[in-house]
Protein backbone atom coordinates (compact mmCIF):
# COMPACT_ATOMS: atom_id res chain seq x y z
CA UNK A 1 0.00 0.00 0.00
CA UNK A 2 1.33 3.43 -0.89
CA UNK A 3 1.77 6.10 1.72
CA UNK A 4 -1.15 8.20 0.43
CA UNK A 5 -3.33 5.11 0.25
CA UNK A 6 -2.43 4.23 3.81
CA UNK A 7 -3.33 7.74 4.96
CA UNK A 8 -6.74 7.50 3.26
CA UNK A 9 -7.26 4.10 4.88
CA UNK A 10 -6.36 5.40 8.34
CA UNK A 11 -8.64 8.39 7.80
CA UNK A 12 -11.59 6.17 6.88
CA UNK A 13 -10.86 3.94 9.85
CA UNK A 14 -10.86 6.87 12.29
CA UNK A 15 -14.13 8.15 10.82
CA UNK A 16 -15.76 4.75 11.31
CA UNK A 17 -14.30 4.69 14.81
CA UNK A 18 -15.87 8.05 15.57
CA UNK A 19 -19.37 6.90 14.64
CA UNK A 20 -18.91 3.62 16.52
CA UNK A 21 -17.76 5.51 19.60
CA UNK A 22 -20.66 7.95 19.33
CA UNK A 23 -23.13 5.06 19.08
CA UNK A 24 -21.64 3.27 22.07
CA UNK A 25 -21.73 6.50 24.09
CA UNK A 26 -25.39 7.10 23.25
CA UNK A 27 -26.46 3.53 24.04
CA UNK A 28 -24.58 3.58 27.35
CA UNK A 29 -26.13 6.94 28.24
CA UNK A 30 -29.60 5.53 27.52
CA UNK A 31 -28.81 2.58 29.76
CA UNK A 32 -27.75 5.01 32.52
CA UNK A 33 -31.18 6.60 32.52
CA UNK A 34 -33.28 3.47 31.96
CA UNK A 35 -31.63 0.72 34.02
CA UNK A 36 -33.57 -0.16 37.14
CA UNK A 37 -30.57 -1.24 39.20
CA UNK A 38 -28.71 1.91 40.23
CA UNK A 39 -25.36 0.13 40.53
CA UNK A 40 -25.62 -1.08 36.93
CA UNK A 41 -26.53 2.47 36.05
CA UNK A 42 -23.24 3.64 37.56
CA UNK A 43 -21.32 1.05 35.54
CA UNK A 44 -23.03 2.22 32.33
CA UNK A 45 -22.09 5.77 33.32
CA UNK A 46 -18.45 4.60 33.34
CA UNK A 47 -18.87 3.34 29.76
CA UNK A 48 -20.41 6.67 28.73
CA UNK A 49 -17.62 8.68 30.34
CA UNK A 50 -14.96 6.52 28.70
CA UNK A 51 -16.74 6.99 25.38
CA UNK A 52 -16.65 10.75 25.79
CA UNK A 53 -12.94 10.46 26.65
CA UNK A 54 -12.46 8.58 23.37
CA UNK A 55 -14.28 11.38 21.53
CA UNK A 56 -11.89 13.86 23.18
CA UNK A 57 -9.00 11.79 21.83
CA UNK A 58 -10.56 11.92 18.36
CA UNK A 59 -10.82 15.71 18.64
CA UNK A 60 -7.12 15.98 19.51
CA UNK A 61 -7.61 16.85 23.19
CA UNK A 62 -5.39 14.21 24.78
CA UNK A 63 -4.97 16.04 28.07
CA UNK A 64 -8.72 16.41 28.51
CA UNK A 65 -9.18 12.71 27.78
CA UNK A 66 -6.74 11.86 30.57
CA UNK A 67 -8.42 14.34 32.93
CA UNK A 68 -11.81 12.86 32.06
CA UNK A 69 -10.64 9.35 32.93
CA UNK A 70 -8.84 10.46 36.10
CA UNK A 71 -11.47 12.77 37.56
CA UNK A 72 -14.75 11.40 36.22
CA UNK A 73 -14.12 7.67 36.13
CA UNK A 74 -11.55 7.70 38.91
CA UNK A 75 -13.12 10.09 41.40
CA UNK A 76 -16.70 11.18 40.71
CA UNK A 77 -17.90 7.73 39.69
CA UNK A 78 -16.35 6.08 42.74
CA UNK A 79 -18.05 8.72 44.87
CA UNK A 80 -21.39 8.00 43.19
CA UNK A 81 -20.97 4.26 43.75
CA UNK A 82 -20.23 4.97 47.42
CA UNK A 83 -23.45 6.94 47.56
CA UNK A 84 -25.39 4.09 45.93
CA UNK A 85 -23.97 1.58 48.37
CA UNK A 86 -24.71 3.75 51.39
CA UNK A 87 -28.26 4.73 50.62
CA UNK A 88 -30.23 3.02 47.89
CA UNK A 89 -32.26 -0.15 47.91
CA UNK A 90 -30.45 -0.95 44.68
CA UNK A 91 -31.81 -4.36 43.74
CA UNK A 92 -35.39 -3.92 44.95
CA UNK A 93 -37.63 -4.81 41.99
CA UNK A 94 -40.68 -3.30 43.71
CA UNK A 95 -39.21 0.18 43.48
CA UNK A 96 -39.88 1.73 40.05
CA UNK A 97 -36.90 3.50 38.49
CA UNK A 98 -38.85 6.28 36.81
CA UNK A 99 -41.44 8.61 38.26
CA UNK A 100 -44.95 9.27 36.97
CA UNK A 101 -43.93 12.10 34.66
CA UNK A 102 -41.52 9.94 32.64
CA UNK A 103 -43.55 10.30 29.44
CA UNK A 104 -43.68 14.08 29.83
CA UNK A 105 -39.93 14.10 30.52
CA UNK A 106 -39.27 12.10 27.35
CA UNK A 107 -41.36 14.56 25.34
CA UNK A 108 -39.49 17.52 26.85
CA UNK A 109 -36.10 15.94 26.16
CA UNK A 110 -37.08 15.14 22.57
CA UNK A 111 -38.35 18.69 22.10
CA UNK A 112 -35.16 20.26 23.43
CA UNK A 113 -33.02 17.90 21.34
CA UNK A 114 -35.04 18.68 18.21
CA UNK A 115 -34.75 22.44 18.81
CA UNK A 116 -30.98 22.24 19.34
CA UNK A 117 -30.58 20.09 16.24
CA UNK A 118 -32.57 22.66 14.27
CA UNK A 119 -30.26 25.39 15.58
CA UNK A 120 -27.18 23.46 14.42
CA UNK A 121 -28.78 22.80 11.04
CA UNK A 122 -29.57 26.48 10.55
CA UNK A 123 -26.17 27.77 11.65
CA UNK A 124 -24.97 29.60 8.56
CA UNK A 125 -21.25 28.95 8.46
CA UNK A 126 -19.98 26.03 10.49
CA UNK A 127 -16.25 25.59 9.87
CA UNK A 128 -15.67 22.66 7.58
CA UNK A 129 -12.37 21.22 8.69
CA UNK A 130 -10.42 21.05 11.93
CA UNK A 131 -7.39 23.19 12.63
CA UNK A 132 -4.14 21.88 14.07
CA UNK A 133 -4.42 20.25 17.50
CA UNK A 134 -3.78 22.53 20.46
CA UNK A 135 -0.40 21.79 22.03
CA UNK A 136 -0.50 21.01 25.73
CA UNK A 137 1.92 23.87 26.44
CA UNK A 138 -0.63 26.38 25.11
CA UNK A 139 -3.29 25.01 27.43
CA UNK A 140 -0.98 25.12 30.45
CA UNK A 141 0.32 28.58 29.59
CA UNK A 142 -3.22 29.89 29.30
CA UNK A 143 -4.12 28.48 32.71
CA UNK A 144 -1.41 30.48 34.47
CA UNK A 145 -1.74 33.71 32.46
CA UNK A 146 -5.02 34.58 30.75
CA UNK A 147 -7.27 32.28 32.76
CA UNK A 148 -5.45 32.60 36.09
CA UNK A 149 -8.38 34.21 37.90
CA UNK A 150 -11.01 31.59 36.94
CA UNK A 151 -8.47 28.90 37.75
CA UNK A 152 -7.96 30.23 41.27
CA UNK A 153 -11.70 30.78 41.74
CA UNK A 154 -12.24 27.15 40.75
CA UNK A 155 -9.79 25.98 43.42
CA UNK A 156 -11.65 28.14 45.96
CA UNK A 157 -14.94 26.58 44.87
CA UNK A 158 -13.47 23.10 45.28
CA UNK A 159 -12.23 23.85 48.80
CA UNK A 160 -15.59 25.37 49.69
CA UNK A 161 -17.41 22.34 48.31
CA UNK A 162 -15.18 19.98 50.29
CA UNK A 163 -15.67 21.82 53.58
CA UNK A 164 -19.38 22.21 52.92
CA UNK A 165 -19.80 18.54 52.11
CA UNK A 166 -18.06 17.54 55.33
CA UNK A 167 -20.25 19.92 57.36
CA UNK A 168 -23.47 18.71 55.70
CA UNK A 169 -22.75 14.98 55.79
CA UNK A 170 -21.23 14.93 59.27
CA UNK A 171 -23.45 12.97 61.66
CA UNK A 172 -25.03 15.09 64.39
CA UNK A 173 -23.59 14.57 67.80
CA UNK A 174 -25.81 13.15 70.49
CA UNK A 175 -26.56 15.79 73.07
CA UNK B 1 -12.47 14.27 10.14
CA UNK B 2 -16.24 14.22 10.37
CA UNK B 3 -18.06 17.54 9.94
CA UNK B 4 -18.55 19.67 13.05
CA UNK B 5 -22.34 19.35 12.92
CA UNK B 6 -22.09 15.58 13.46
CA UNK B 7 -20.05 16.04 16.63
CA UNK B 8 -22.51 18.67 17.83
CA UNK B 9 -25.31 16.19 17.16
CA UNK B 10 -23.59 13.64 19.38
CA UNK B 11 -23.48 16.28 22.10
CA UNK B 12 -27.16 17.13 21.56
CA UNK B 13 -28.13 13.47 21.87
CA UNK B 14 -26.18 13.11 25.12
CA UNK B 15 -27.82 16.30 26.41
CA UNK B 16 -31.32 15.08 25.56
CA UNK B 17 -30.72 11.70 27.22
CA UNK B 18 -29.32 13.43 30.31
CA UNK B 19 -32.28 15.81 30.42
CA UNK B 20 -34.70 12.88 30.24
CA UNK B 21 -32.85 11.14 33.06
CA UNK B 22 -32.74 14.24 35.25
CA UNK B 23 -36.49 14.78 34.83
CA UNK B 24 -37.67 11.18 35.13
CA UNK B 25 -35.40 9.36 37.60
CA UNK B 26 -36.88 8.72 41.01
CA UNK B 27 -33.63 8.10 42.82
CA UNK B 28 -31.68 11.24 43.73
CA UNK B 29 -28.35 9.61 42.86
CA UNK B 30 -29.80 8.70 39.46
CA UNK B 31 -30.64 12.37 38.96
CA UNK B 32 -27.05 13.26 39.90
CA UNK B 33 -25.75 10.80 37.27
CA UNK B 34 -28.03 12.34 34.64
CA UNK B 35 -26.68 15.80 35.52
CA UNK B 36 -23.15 14.48 34.95
CA UNK B 37 -24.34 13.41 31.48
CA UNK B 38 -25.60 16.95 30.82
CA UNK B 39 -22.27 18.48 31.86
CA UNK B 40 -20.40 15.98 29.69
CA UNK B 41 -22.48 16.91 26.66
CA UNK B 42 -21.68 20.59 27.16
CA UNK B 43 -17.96 19.90 27.60
CA UNK B 44 -17.93 17.73 24.48
CA UNK B 45 -19.36 20.61 22.44
CA UNK B 46 -16.79 23.01 23.86
CA UNK B 47 -13.93 20.71 22.88
CA UNK B 48 -15.43 20.22 19.42
CA UNK B 49 -15.62 23.98 18.82
CA UNK B 50 -12.05 24.28 20.08
CA UNK B 51 -10.87 21.74 17.52
CA UNK B 52 -12.74 23.29 14.58
CA UNK B 53 -12.65 27.07 15.07
CA UNK B 54 -10.11 28.95 13.00
CA UNK B 55 -7.05 30.95 13.97
CA UNK B 56 -9.13 34.00 14.89
CA UNK B 57 -10.34 32.33 18.08
CA UNK B 58 -8.18 32.40 21.22
CA UNK B 59 -6.15 29.19 21.36
CA UNK B 60 -7.28 26.46 23.78
CA UNK B 61 -10.21 28.50 25.11
CA UNK B 62 -12.67 25.66 24.58
CA UNK B 63 -10.42 23.10 26.22
CA UNK B 64 -9.79 25.41 29.17
CA UNK B 65 -13.51 25.95 29.73
CA UNK B 66 -14.08 22.19 29.40
CA UNK B 67 -11.49 21.68 32.16
CA UNK B 68 -13.42 24.14 34.34
CA UNK B 69 -16.64 22.27 33.57
CA UNK B 70 -15.07 19.03 34.80
CA UNK B 71 -13.90 20.78 37.98
CA UNK B 72 -17.32 22.30 38.65
CA UNK B 73 -18.91 18.90 38.02
CA UNK B 74 -16.66 17.40 40.70
CA UNK B 75 -17.67 20.09 43.19
CA UNK B 76 -21.34 19.59 42.33
CA UNK B 77 -21.13 15.83 42.77
CA UNK B 78 -19.46 16.21 46.17
CA UNK B 79 -22.06 18.62 47.54
CA UNK B 80 -24.95 16.72 45.95
CA UNK B 81 -23.88 13.44 47.52
CA UNK B 82 -23.42 15.07 50.92
CA UNK B 83 -26.95 16.48 50.71
CA UNK B 84 -28.32 13.09 49.66
CA UNK B 85 -26.59 11.39 52.59
CA UNK B 86 -27.97 13.99 55.01
CA UNK B 87 -31.50 13.57 53.62
CA UNK B 88 -31.19 9.77 53.79
CA UNK B 89 -30.19 9.96 57.43
CA UNK B 90 -33.31 12.03 58.21
CA UNK B 91 -35.89 10.44 55.91
CA UNK B 92 -34.61 6.89 55.30
CA UNK B 93 -35.29 7.36 51.59
CA UNK B 94 -33.70 9.18 48.66
CA UNK B 95 -36.57 8.81 46.19
CA UNK B 96 -37.08 12.35 44.96
CA UNK B 97 -40.89 12.09 44.96
CA UNK B 98 -41.06 10.74 48.51
CA UNK B 99 -39.23 13.72 49.99
CA UNK B 100 -41.94 16.32 50.51
CA UNK B 101 -41.12 17.94 53.84
CA UNK B 102 -42.03 21.39 52.55
CA UNK B 103 -45.28 20.35 50.90
CA UNK B 104 -48.27 22.00 52.59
Amino acid sequence: MTHAGFLTFAHALSTVGFYLLAGVTWCAALQVTLTRNLFHSALWLAVTLLGVAGLYLYLGAEFLAVVQVLIYVGAILVLLIFGVMLTARIADPAVPALNRQALLAALAALGVGWALRLAVRQASALPAGPVAAVPLATLGHGLVTTYLLPFEVLSLILVGALVGAIVIAHPERRR
Amino acid sequence: MVPLSHILTVGIGLFAIGLFGALSRRNAIGILMAIELLLNAAALNLVAFNAYLGPGAPPALGQTVALFVIGIAAAGAIVGLALILAVYRQQRTIAADEIHLLKG
